[in-house]
């Protein structure tokens, strides 16, 4: 008699943790998922230019996280990629210049006697799911305006660079992991695009011609 | 108490065969294009790279580390360098956007000190360019599952075909030439039966596709004209 009454405490306990998961399941399935983008870049190999640069990262680029919103308008996934942003260029910069400062502000490249200030930012982020695209493949497109200064913040260029990054789909993988390496492997485009095209732009290269560098 | 566990064993060494039977059905055809003279020197490499230019499909990394993978094992053995350590020591030129198309792409890639040097450093004597997918087509059937109380279990039948088709491309960065081409095509029927528990009888198409283009990479790059 014991017995069964132990074994019926059990059982409703059992039952208890069930409904308890099933709800958070329920819970969890409706709230946005969040992605924190990581990755390692690789060190580009690419004839460095003899030149002090100071890295600016604002705000907007150190907090960026992008929403993509379901078809009926509820928050899906919140991508956040500022941090993974930073770190690549952290990787990228030293390899193309002779010296890189980062710096808190633009007032703080005038004090550091650098040869100019960089200072990129993101325009636009897009997400392209496989459920949307009926594609096999995540997708993600980020488009980023790149901008040389004077030390003294005068211009010197502007100019727009996108990159792509897809992976396929896979039975045994969460769409955020997916999601993670699409953006990976566009933040690796952008990183192979900038770093071999920068001294092609016209402006960086007549700045650089006026500095007697030859790229 | 010997005889039934000798006639266990029977059973199930009968069943084994047949789903082996059942899960072997795959057809694997591979075609040499052979267009210049080859031959590897044991201290010179291989690298095997997906291509991943395509805008609806790219190349599985699994894929192509299976077939570099084999390429190291048995006889004639080469030695491969990992896609992925090649591709990152050599960034930002073998990127999907950046990587050479043709052997007049890679000549103009060699002419940056950069990269002629690593791929010394790497001692690479062919990049072998792999481009395919794995398509699954004609789902029939379907399977259903339930839960309860009491216990749960599927019942059904469900059947697809996998078709692997993968192209090799062999490039001499000798000679900065296209050595020759192989493609290998498999194609094979899985079956999915489910009476109480799903039992997968699975085409190993993908991997007879890596297994038979990996052999005929190593001959192809080992053996002569």
């Amino acid at each position: 008699m014991m017995t069964r009454v132990k074994f019926r405490g059990q059982l409703s306990r059992v039952r208890g943790s069930l409904l308890l998961a099933i709800l958070l399941l329920a819970a969890t399935g409706c709230g946005v998922n969040n992605v924190v983008i990581q990755g390692n870049f690789p060190t580009p190999n690419v004839n460095q230019l003899p030149l002090t640069v100071a890295v600016y990262y604002d705000d907007a680029l150190r907090d960026f996280s992008y929403i993509e919103y379901s078809e009926t308008g509820q928050e899906e996934y919140n991508i956040a990629s500022g941090v993974s942003h930073i770190q690549l260029f952290n990787a990228i910069l030293p390899a193309m210049f002779s010296e890189v400062v980062v710096v808190n502000s633009l007032e703080e490249a005038q004090s550091r006697n650098v040869d100019a200030v960089f200072a990129p930012a993101i325009e636009e982020f897009q997400l392209a799911l496989p459920a949307k695209t009926k594609l096999d493949v995540f997708e993600v497109w980020i488009k980023y305006n790149m901008r040389l200064l004077s030390a003294e913040g005068g211009y010197i260029a502007d100019w727009v660079l996108t990159s792509y990054g897809k992976t396929p789909t896979e039975t045994f993988r969460s769409a955020e992991a997916a999601i993670n390496d699409a953006a990976v492997v566009a933040l690796r485009d952008l990183a192979s695009s900038f770093s071999l095209s920068f001294a092609q732009v016209p402006e960086v290269r007549d700045w650089l011609n006026g500095r007697g560098i030859r790229s | 108490m010997k005889s039934n566990n000798n006639r266990l064993d029977r059973k199930g060494l009968c069943l084994g065969a047949l789903l082996a039977a059942l899960a072997s059905c795959t057809s694997t055809t591979v075609d040499e294009f052979r267009q210049g003279e080859t031959g590897i020197e044991s201290h010179e490499s291989v690298v095997i790279l997906g291509r991943r230019q395509a805008s609806d499909y790219e190349t599985r990394s699994e894929f192509v580390e299976c077939v570099g993978e084999r390429m190291t094992r048995g006889e004639n053995a080469v030695s491969v360098i990992p896609e992925q350590e090649f591709i990152d020591a050599m960034f930002p030129w073998f990127e999907p956007r950046t990587a050479p198309l043709r052997t007049r792409d890679l000549e103009q890639l060699m002419a940056e000190d950069v990269v002629a040097n690593k791929m010394n450093e790497f001692n690479i004597r062919y990049i072998v360019w792999v481009d395919g997918q794995t398509e699954t087509t004609d789902r029939a059937g379907s399977i259903s599952c339930t839960i309860g109380p009491g216990g749960g279990g599927c019942f059904g039948f469900g059947t697809w075909e996998d078709d692997a088709n993968f192209d090799a491309r062999v490039w001499d960065v000798g000679s900065l030439t296209n050595v020759g081409t192989i493609n290998t095509d498999a194609s094979g029927q899985s079956y999915l039966p489910a009476l109480v528990v799903p039992i997968p009888l699975i085409a190993r198409v993908e991997a007879n596709a890596c297994s038979r283009l990996a052999s005929q990479l190593k001959e192809f790059v080992v053996g002569g004209s």
